[in-house]
């Protein structure tokens, strides 16, 4: 066995993991463990900006992000999380800057600001320019620079090492009140060397989960393939509980069939969308801001033109961004990436022809609940101590049921930092936990478990099929029988995944293997975010239910929180689940009452 | 099948090279940016000196009909073209050697292959600027030998 | 100053072609995969497969299939599938690209369609060469800011045309598509590479960076951008569109600056 002791381990390397790395590393013996290598990680997808009330071009400030954060998320956010991510946006920007990231600039030579949908100045009574940006492409710009300065600062990467398992050990303890619970705490994690097939425990005081989402349960999707809720499933499988797994944002304008994403920049600068009949339908769903409304409203008017048989192309199932009616200088000018998208990837020109698009899974607003130190919670109010969790595989919450465009930047900024000072800090004050007593046996035991099984199941037949039923059951509308039919679907699948097969037996580069692996923590996110959607019997932010179609204060105004806890059985459960137990967590208020949320 | 080139870790599939591979021998001084500096400047020259002594050899007056012993004898009893001829000689041969050598860093696999590949040129390169050299400066276009005139028709008969 | 766009009209009358009823067109291919399993052979081989692809599928479309329905072993890296994370550099017949950006239909699917390993680095398994010099090169050129003066409280000032100096250079992706296309660099591997000299430049015409003079020693090695041939296998390698040898005749330019 070989262990490892480090004072800080980092799970992921994409923004988040690679902030907390930055600040961790220059006060602790840190390692980060990431299962690509730094630069591949999704953070460098995103293209639009990151927003802070820097006030460069125009008046601006935190209070005002504060309030769209939280009207944006349609008031499932915690306030107090979202006025310290507001708050700290600023800073955020400023050491992205001193780190070196290139910003665009103002004229007078300070970071340029422009528009984003739902940042508005004064509280909703105009859009106002917060985005900071680096030409289309922010989030690469973010992922290179916090990879430079992790050279920088001396980081120790392990690249290509799966984190499978988080070692955790339960320590009887009282509460104030005097009842006894079992408290947790965090003795380090258990990975998979892709090069050598071989397990390497590390030890650590402090662990940081930093790992992403989980957009690959969903077919479409701008998630890349690696995708797969891995440290969201690793917490859960021990005990850590999910936040707001049914909430799952759909973006708007992703590429039809793909599901690579064209930025909302595009209508920002008046691109419209079309059915087959041509018509410009947004103007029956939103007669004001039409097409510019808020992504979760355009996506499901989308999904509704297609269900009513208006969608275009041969399967009649997408809709169409219609860009020609705009100068081809100006698109070129502004739009560079999804004119490049449209071309190699569809084979349209976007000057000509209109581009075919659908609703794409974005982002997670849910995952490992954690407080505003970024200290993950393995109840409504326990933290686990030296277990923290940043970026989309938290939640803080501050995202609430919708996130705001450019929010995630942002999140993974101000939490990753805050993330990686408090694990250092920790690990200063604290001790080792002692290693459970061959801490890689469940590891070992699910890797061998695929390896030498003689099972007749594709891997990639099952994610297919999985795939398949969320985007027809669990997408941007959702019934119960439609959500129903999804935990049949995962019911049966889990049963086929028993008998999966791995074609590949060796120990180098064994890709195969992993994606037996990821397909496990695929059907088990999967499987939280459906059950949170049953429960949750009404429509809010990117969760919409068709026979609840609005929001109901009274009953769900709070977070569902998900525990993977083996006494609930079928008949003991409200969503005839098995194996999950939900419960809820209360939403903070500050100062603002909730409202209804018009744009 | 042959194998895909492996660079700095050996044979294909020798597994892991070490993570702090070094990079042999870090150069110091600014040899390489001189090199390169003196193959465009030494080309550009080259230009002028070679396609000048094509066309005082093969255009001017006669053209190719003049050249015999007694026309280079008379260029060399020049210094101007003495000085000229040296130019080319020494910038060709230097600028050919070092094209030469970038090339054999280029496609030289193994350090002992590129240094005797090295050593070859380098020697062959001194011989005939050395021999060249002398050629020019020691040139008599009328030797006598054992008080006895050379044949040839540049020289008046003693 | 701006002129109101005219409002698009509600409904327009759309070409058959795109409002739908259009065939997919399929096609048939032969993807000859180059692989390698030290575990299994020390010889590399060819592999055929024979598929059905659709329209607008691109190489790495081609490989998933293999993977998923033929031959789990196939391995090879990829994450974000539209070129953005650089994971997926190979060589597509003969030349180095982005299996995610390459269209098959773009290629000659009359002919076997043949993907490689990236050449230069050691290949570890079928598709999936050692990053690990590739990375060491680029850290060796100090790819971050190096900023001597006082940190003021707010952003360092940047004019829009510094900004715009060295744009190009910020988009590399490190996918070694540039460094493996250099005759160079398969010699001896010992040249530090278009990818490093890109990430160099990076800073070195960055106005907010103060240590250039350090970065231009550096490349000033007998393995540093002297080495450069300008064959341009780089600028055509490069997935982003970077104009690589054009940036290496920048830093040659610098150096020379700097010394005369």
């Amino acid at each position: 066995m070989q262990v490892h002791k480090y004072d800080v381990v980092i799970v992921g390397a994409g923004g988040a993991g690679m902030r907390a790395a930055i600040e961790s590393g220059q006060r602790a013996r840190t390692a980060v463990l990431t299962k690509l290598y730094p630069t591949r990680s999704h953070t460098g997808a995103a293209q639009g900006g990151m927003c802070a009330a820097l006030a460069n071009v125009e008046e601006d400030n935190w209070e005002w992000h504060t309030f769209d954060t939280i009207k944006g998320g349609d008031y499932l956010v915690d306030q107090d999380a979202a006025e310290v991510m507001a708050k700290e946006a600023i800073d955020a920007v400023l050491d992205l800057e001193k780190m070196g990231l290139p910003f665009n600039r103002t004229p007078e030579g300070r970071i340029d600001q422009r528009r984003f949908g739902g940042h508005t100045r004064d509280h909703g009574k105009a859009p106002v320019r917060r985005a900071c940006y680096a030409a289309d492409r922010t989030g690469h710009m973010i992922l290179q620079t916090l990879y430079q300065n992790c050279v920088k600062h001396n980081v120790e990467f392990y690249n290509e090492y799966y984190v499978l398992d988080l070692l955790i050990v339960e320590e009887d303890a009282v509460r104030e009140d005097g009842t006894p619970y079992k408290q947790k705490r965090v003795a380090g994690v258990v990975s998979y060397d892709l090069a050598s097939g071989e397990l390497h425990v590390f030890q650590a005081k402090s662990v940081v989960f930093a790992s992403g989402g989980a957009g690959k349960v969903f077919k479409t999707t701008s998630n890349a393939h690696t995708l797969t809720g891995d440290g969201m499933g690793i917490a859960f499988r021990r005990g850590i509980p999910l936040e707001d797994m049914e909430f799952f944002q759909f973006h708007p304008t992703g590429l039809a069939g793909l599901g690579i994403l064209l930025t909302e920049g595009a209508r920002g600068e008046g691109a419209i969308l079309r059915n087959s009949e041509g018509e410009r339908f947004m103007e029956r769903y939103a007669p004001t801001i039409k097409d510019l409304a808020p992504r979760d409203i355009v996506a499901r008017a989308m999904a509704n033109e297609v269900r009513e048989g208006r969608g275009c192309g041969p399967d009649k199932d997408y809709v169409l961004l219609d860009l020609t009616h705009l100068e081809p200088a100006h698109i070129e000018a502004k739009l560079p990436d999804i004119t490049e998208f449209a071309r190699t990837y569809l084979g349209v020109e976007p000057f000509t022809d209109p581009v075919p698009v659908f609703p794409t899974a974005h982002y997670a607003m849910g995952g490992i609940p954690t407080n505003i130190t970024t200290e993950v919670l393995q109840d409504n109010d326990t933290i686990v101590p030296g277990l923290y969790a940043a970026g989309e595989v938290a939640c803080v919450s501050v995202h609430g049921s919708n996130r705001l465009g450019t929010n995630s930047l942002l999140d993974i900024n101000v939490f990753g930092k805050r993330a990686g000072i408090a694990a250092a800090e920790y690990s200063k004050t604290a001790d080792f936990v002692e290693l459970p007593e061959d801490p890689e046996a469940m590891t070992r035991g699910l890797l061998s478990g695929l390896l030498e099984g003689n099972g007749t199941e594709r891997v990639a037949q099952i994610r297919k099929e999985l795939q398949d039923t969320m985007d027809a059951n669990m997408q941007v509308f959702r019934t119960k029988e439609s959500l129903e039919q999804v935990l049949n679907d995962i019911e049966k699948f889990e049963e086929r995944y028993k008998n999966v097969t791995v074609q590949d037996k060796g120990k180098r580069f064994n890709l195969d293997l992993l994606e037996a692996v990821e397909l496990g923590f695929l059907l088990d996110m999967a499987k939280v975010m459906t059950v949170g959607a049953l429960h949750r019997e009404e429509s809010r932010g990117g969760h919409y239910r068709e026979d609840f179609p609005d929001r109901d204060d009274e009953k769900f105004m709070k977070h569902s929180m998900a525990y993977l806890d083996s006494s609930v059985t079928v008949g003991s459960s409200a969503e005839s689940v098995a194996g999950i137990r939900l419960e809820t967590k209360p939403v903070v208020f500050t100062r603002y009452e909730p409202m209804e949320r018009k744009y | 099948m042959t194998t895909i080139q492996s660079p700095r870790s050996g044979n294909i599939g020798s597994g892991k090279i070490a993570p702090k591979y070094t990079r042999t021998g870090g150069s110091k001084g600014n040899f390489e940016m001189l090199a390169w500096l003196f193959m465009r400047l030494s080309g550009i020259v080259l230009v002028v000196l070679i396609f000048g002594h094509l066309f005082v050899n093969l255009l001017v007056g006669e053209g190719i009909h003049a050249i015999d012993f007694g026309f280079v004898a008379g260029k060399w009893a020049d210094p101007f073209w003495q000085i000229w001829d040296l130019a080319m000689l020494w910038l060709a041969m230097l600028h050919g050697t070092n094209g030469v050598r970038t090339i054999i860093n280029d496609y030289a696999e193994k350090d002992s292959t590129r240094f005797w590949l090295k050593v070859v040129l380098y020697a062959a390169t001194t011989v005939i600027i050395i021999l060249g050299t002398l050629v020019i400066f020691t040139f008599n276009p009328c030797p006598v030998v054992d008080g006895v005139q050379l044949p040839g028709g540049f020289c008046p008969a003693p | 100053m701006t002129t109101e766009m005219a409002e698009p009209a509600s409904k327009i009358e759309l070409p058959a072609s795109v409002a739908g009823d259009g065939e997919i067109p399929t096609f048939h291919i032969t993807l000859r995969v180059r692989r390698y399993d030290p575990e299994v052979s020390e010889e590399a081989r060819w592999d055929d497969y024979k598929l059905t692809m659709y329209g607008t599928d691109r190489v790495l479309d081609a490989l998933h299939k293999v993977k998923w329905e033929i031959d789990g072993s196939v391995s090879f890296r990829r994450s974000c599938a539209h070129g953005v994370c650089g994971s997926d550099a190979m060589r597509i017949n003969g030349r180095n690209r982005l299996a995610c950006k390459t269209l098959l239909k773009d290629l000659d699917t009359t002919k076997p369609i043949t993907v490689e390993p990236i050449k230069g680095l050691p290949v570890e398994k079928d598709l999936i060469v050692d990053m690990e010099p590739f990375f060491q090169s680029f850290r060796e050129v100090m790819p971050f800011l190096i900023n001597k003066g006082h940190e003021p409280t707010k952003e360092r000032l940047q004019s829009v045309e510094d900004r715009e100096r060295f744009d190009d250079t910020t988009k590399c992706i490190l996918c070694a598509a540039c460094t493996s296309s250099c005759p160079v660099f398969w010699t001896d591997g010992q040249y530090f590479g278009p990818a490093a000299i890109v990430n160099a430049h990076r800073f070195i015409f960055d106005s907010r960076d103060d240590a250039g003079d350090m970065r231009l020693e550096i490349l000033n090695d007998k393995e540093g951008v002297w080495r450069c041939r300008t064959t341009f296998n780089c600028s055509e390698a490069c997935p982003r569109g970077i104009q690589v040898t054009q940036a290496i005749a920048e830093v040659k330019q610098a150096i020379l600056a700097r010394k005369i």
